[in-house]
């Protein structure tokens, strides 16, 4: 019924003709879909602009398109490298097997319906300085998780030594920003979980795509504070800090990934006692026939990245994630998946039989557009935990989305998400969310 | 007579530095043309057009979806945006325009690429075309516009505009919203519907927004989409033709340019 009302309310209140050109795309004077399948998902042509520095494909125009110089800026000149997106639920209800089960913290375990305003609020500002240098910043605003700072921040130095040879991006970065299964680039978006603060036990299970989440129960960062099994982590976090070299050099049917990271999961600073690694390759079909496809695969070797709580206090684990992604873009859809397998080690022997060192998980995807403005977004996650026994929970959710382009820059969505692990019902809090609904909006300008 | 065989002396290296500068930046169509032109070519249009200009490259289908415009088919598809008369093939230096400005919405100006590049790019591009060696397309001669436009003349463009049917496609306003275009009649050469210019918005006019280049589009038409030439209509009454591009410049405040 919620997908209908949206659907049937977003028809009547459309404005069909004018097409919006939000961000980057004012720059080029061009749709957004000169780069996204939908956004924030990418076609092939945006991949390559994200690759190439935020430069267009096979050249090196370093903003060349409406750079004045600094006296002559105007505030259109600002709004080529600025842009901001306004997105999140307007209605959310949540539904559990067991209401308020032993363990959970009252009142969060329990059904119910929600109103709000759209929770997160990003302002992002990026482009090209000039040839070859480019930067990106993303200030973002989370008002379910009550923070703002800065999400993102890099610079990229591109085409070192010949014409995609060697790209670096500095900062704080999405080492999965350019894999086959790009961590923030999903049509359903993140739904936080809630964790008890005072006893670290999962109340509500978050919805994300598991494969690239953290999937361990009893992992603390350097910092003792713990990390959540849904929070995206290593090499599809969020950002980290740290450098990465990555190119084509013997054409675009192969990429290569390297990168050091701080790695401690930590928001921001270096209490890391050793540097984190990663190296990826990717291949690379994107030639005709509206077809295009990729393989990719990942290995992510942390150090000292994590800890553990033992009977005496903290225990450094080094934990590592090894990954799998494909897509396949064929006219209107657009499939993609990621398998990793996760594992910690130089876990103490006297934790060992309380703690499972490994975990796995899968997150398969398929975006079409079911007519010109209607996208239609399914997304298989499973995870098998590892960590504390004691608490750890599998989870396997399968989501559907609606999504009604009212202008290419302005949707509205619908979504429903369920629990597919009803044999697991239990007294644990995270296996009671049998299902959830939201309805929302995404705005880009 | 001095100062007059000086002056010869000067047109003469004047105009040898012209030609040898053009054929510096226009290279002639050889092997090694070619060989760079597939390279640029595979490196920035390919996504849209595809490897083999078959308007199916990889990106391509999303820039429309299930609408108009696709990726031009330099195999088949008719050139839309030309000097050249309905039907004709563009010239180069069309071709060489459309990849500097782009078009506003769908395709990048690829200002990026140096002018050689660029001229490398349309030598590939035509080599998919044999008609390209046969023809050679003349650019239709546009007269210079006659004085500003007047009250007059716009009201007379109002009444060009509604005898020939514009307000069909464009609406009575301009706004892109006739009956034809509301009822989705309008269809590309391809099948897929297409919407009808919004001419209150110059900015996403794809031919150009200035004076010449509305007067330019209305003698050529558009080919491939329902956009007709009116050459035939207006042939020796030109000064007719600027008084309907007046009107349509006023429909959002524009000035003659």
């Amino acid at each position: 019924m919620t997908l209908l009302a949206v659907v049937s309310t977003t028809y009547a209140v459309s404005v069909p003709s004018v097409e919006a050109i939000p961000a980057f795309a004012r720059k080029y004077s061009l749709n957004c879909t000169a780069c996204h399948t939908a956004p924030p998902r990418l076609n092939t042509f945006g991949e390559r602009f994200l690759e190439n520095g935020y430069q267009l494909p096979g050249t090196e125009d370093g903003g060349i398109t409406g750079k004045k110089n600094l006296g002559d800026l105007s505030l259109d000149d600002f709004a080529n490298y600025t842009g901001v997106r306004l997105r999140g639920n307007v209605l959310r209800g949540h539904q559990f097997k067991q209401q308020n089960p032993p363990a959970a913290e009252a009142g969060v375990v329990q059904n119910n319906v929600e109103l709000g305003f759209p929770e997160i609020f990003s302002l992002f500002t990026a482009g090209s300085l000039t040839k070859n240098i480019g930067f990106f910043a993303e200030l973002e605003s989370n008002l379910e998780e009550s923070s703002t700072g800065i999400e993102r921040a890099f610079v990229t130095f591109n085409n070192l030594g010949g014409t995609n040879v060697a790209n670096i991006r500095v900062g704080r970065i999405d080492p999965s920003a350019t894999f086959s299964f790009s961590t923030l680039r999903q049509q359903l978006e993140f739904v936080g979980d809630n964790l008890n603060p005072s006893t670290d036990t999962v109340q509500r299970a978050g919805l994300f795509p598991l494969a690239a989440a953290a999937k361990f129960y009893g992992l603390r960062n350097r910092s003792g504070t713990a990390i959540s099994p849904y929070a995206p982590s290593l090499y599809n976090a969020v950002a980290e800090t740290g450098v990465e070299v990555r190119g084509r050099p013997f054409g675009d049917w192969f990429m290569y990934q390297v990168g050091v990271l701080n790695g401690a999961n930590e928001a921001f600073g270096d209490s890391n006692k050793g540097k984190d690694f990663y190296g990826a390759v990717r291949f690379d079909y994107a030639r005709a026939a509206n077809f295009s496809a990729s393989l990719s695969g990942f290995a992510y070797l942390g150090n000292s990245n994590a800890t553990i709580l033992t009977g005496t206090g903290q225990a450094d684990v080094n934990w590592h994630r090894y990954g799998i992604a494909a897509h396949l873009r064929y006219n209107m859809f657009d499939l993609y998946g990621l398998y990793t397998l996760d594992r910690v080690a130089h876990v103490p022997a006297a934790a060992l039989s309380t703690f499972d060192t490994s975990a796995s998980g899968l997150s398969v995807a398929l975006d079409t557009y079911v007519t010109d403005r209607t996208l239609l977004s399914l997304r298989y996650d499973n995870m098998d935990a590892g960590g504390d026994l004691s608490q750890r929970t599998s989870q396997s959710f399968a989501g559907i989305q609606l999504k009604q382009y009212v202008r290419s820059n302005i949707a509205l969505f619908a979504r429903h998400d369920l629990n597919l692990r009803r044999a697991e019902d239990g007294s644990a809090a995270a296996r009671n969310l049998r299902q959830v609904f939201f309805a929302g909006i995404d705005i880009a300008y | 007579m001095h100062a007059k065989r000086l002056k010869y002396v000067a047109i003469l290296i004047i105009t040898g530095l012209c030609a040898s500068t053009a054929q510096a930046v226009k290279p002639t169509t050889n092997r090694d043309t070619l060989t760079e032109g597939r390279r640029i070519y595979e490196q920035t249009c390919a996504w849209c057009h595809g490897i083999g200009g078959e308007a199916d490259g990889p990106a391509g289908w999303f820039i429309g979806r299930y609408s108009s415009p696709r990726p031009r088919n330099f195999l088949k598809d008719g050139y839309k945006l030309r000097s050249t008369a309905s039907g004709d093939l563009p010239t180069d230096q069309d071709l060489f325009t459309l990849i500097t400005r782009g078009i506003p919405g769908v395709m990048p100006a690829y200002r990026a690429l140096n002018e050689q590049e660029r001229w490398q790019v349309i030598a590939y591009l035509k080599s998919w075309n044999p008609a390209f060696e046969e023809e050679k397309p003349v650019p239709l001669t546009l007269p210079q516009a006659p004085s500003a436009p007047t009250e007059t003349a716009i009201h007379n463009g109002r009444n060009l505009y509604v005898k020939y049917d514009c307000r069909v496609c464009h609406g009575d306003n301009g706004e892109g919203d006739g009956p034809e275009a509301t009822a989705g009649h309008l269809r590309d050469g391809n099948n897929l519907p297409i919407r009808a210019t919004n001419l209150t918005d110059p900015s996403a006019w794809k031919n150009g927004a200035s004076a010449h280049d509305l007067f330019r589009t209305l003698m050529t038409g558009l080919d491939g989409t329902p956009m007709p030439s009116y050459a035939n209509e207006f042939a020796g009454r030109e000064e007719a033709l600027w008084e309907l591009v007046w009107y349509i410049q006023s429909l959002s405040g524009q000035q003659r340019k």
